[in-house]
């Protein structure tokens, strides 16, 4: 895949949600400014904003977008990279506000607060995604799946204290999550 | 060879159901498709341009078989939806630049297609004609129409003229604008 689909996909998408998106930022920025040091604050915040921005991928949300992206040949995972790439790039820009505006009152008193907060968002968003595309008992499973692996790196960034430890298996966990949306993006039927 | 094969091809999955179809068009052939309801309209459409797999049976696009080769298939198929695109008069630009970056089509050049295309069929309201324009970027062989607007009929048939195109109808009426001269097919599933 050239980037130029890439780059198109992800800003249509993006245009699509702009509303949303500010609102987000906004919303973050405020919750950054008032809420108390530490990690659950914002791991909690931003990695729901993820999720939230990888259902608002969802099919049928904006039809017209799904019909171009489905009916142009492009491969599922070509699709996924791009279609992915675009809720991260609104939950990270989350994540930037709610930590911009934290550090207006001193940080949220965690080192390495950035990558400790950013992978979770990323890894929560990706895995999120395989929800968008699903209905029913899968959907809330992989929503699950998306707080559980929140969770799962929180528990290593904030109670094991290792940093190294939820970077990679955040990692490791995205790649995995990234694949299975291309898998389930290339075997989708869109109606 | 035909650019469109379909052998009792069937899609189910919950309430959208359809088929079993089978067509065959070769180059410059057209052919309308009258199905019971709306859904089923919608599905076959999609089968017939690689956008669903097919449960049972066979469809082939070009000799490409869109459960293995997809991307092949929808370079050779266009799809229009049913549906109205929520798009204005403004978004025309930025929606050609868009359809054309996911075909890969040279942007001047699809701009410029793109506006001689848009003035063929200039009486056409925008939420209507933007997806025709768009799905004619690419240059497809074949044009997938999904309950066209039978009060647009003549300006479709006229701007498709010498394509490859299939409609799909939920009645007779709305077929028969579409059926181009003698040459095309009429289907009653």
């Amino acid at each position: 895949m050239t980037s130029r689909p890439f780059l198109a996909i992800v800003a249509a998408r993006l245009y699509a949600e702009l509303g949303a998106v500010e609102f987000t930022i906004l919303a973050a920025v405020l919750v950054g400014m008032l809420a108390t040091p530490g990690l659950v604050g914002p791991l909690a915040f931003c990695c729901l904003a993820g999720i939230a921005s990888a259902m608002a991928q969802s099919p049928g949300r904006h039809p017209h977008l799904d019909l171009c992206e489905q009916s142009a040949p492009l491969f599922g995972r070509e699709l996924a990279r791009a279609k992915a790439f675009a809720p991260c790039v609104a939950a990270v820009c989350t994540a930037v506000a709610y930590l911009g505006a934290a550090q207006t009152r001193g940080g949220i008193g965690t080192p390495f607060a950035a990558p400790v907060v950013l992978s979770p968002v990323i890894l929560c968003t990706l895995v999120a995604l395989c929800a968008a595309i699903r209905t029913g008992v899968p959907r809330l499973l992989y929503l699950g799946f998306a707080i559980a692996a929140g969770a799962a790196a929180y528990s290593l960034a904030a109670l094991a204290h290792s940093v190294w430890g939820e970077l990679l298996f955040c990692a490791l966990a995205a790649f995995f999550a990234v694949r299975q949306y291309g898998e389930a993006l290339a075997r989708y039927d869109y109606i | 060879m035909p650019l469109l094969r379909m052998r009792d091809a069937t899609f189910t999955r919950g309430e959208y159901a359809a088929g079993p179809i089978t067509l065959a068009l070769s180059p410059g052939d057209c052919a309308t498709m009258v199905v019971a309801s709306a859904n089923e309209a919608a599905v076959a459409a999609r089968l017939a341009c690689g956008i669903v797999k097919a449960s049972t049976g066979t469809v082939l696009i070009g000799d490409y078989d869109p459960r293995v080769q997809s991307v092949h298939c929808k370079r050779i198929a266009a799809f229009v939806a049913h549906e109205p695109a929520m798009l204005q008069e403004t978004d025309f630009p930025r929606y050609v630049r868009y359809r054309a970056a996911l075909w890969n089509v040279d942007e001047r050049l699809a701009l410029r297609r793109a506006a001689k295309l848009r003035e063929c069929v200039e009486s056409m309201h925008a939420a209507f004609a933007f997806p025709l324009v768009g799905a004619l970027i690419g240059r497809p062989q074949l044009v997938v129409l999904d309950r066209p607007q039978p009060a647009y009929a003549e300006q479709i048939v006229a701007l498709l003229d010498g394509l490859t195109f299939v409609s799909t109808h939920v009645a007779d009426g709305e077929a028969a604008a579409f059926a181009r001269g003698h040459g095309s097919q009429r289907l009653r599933a």
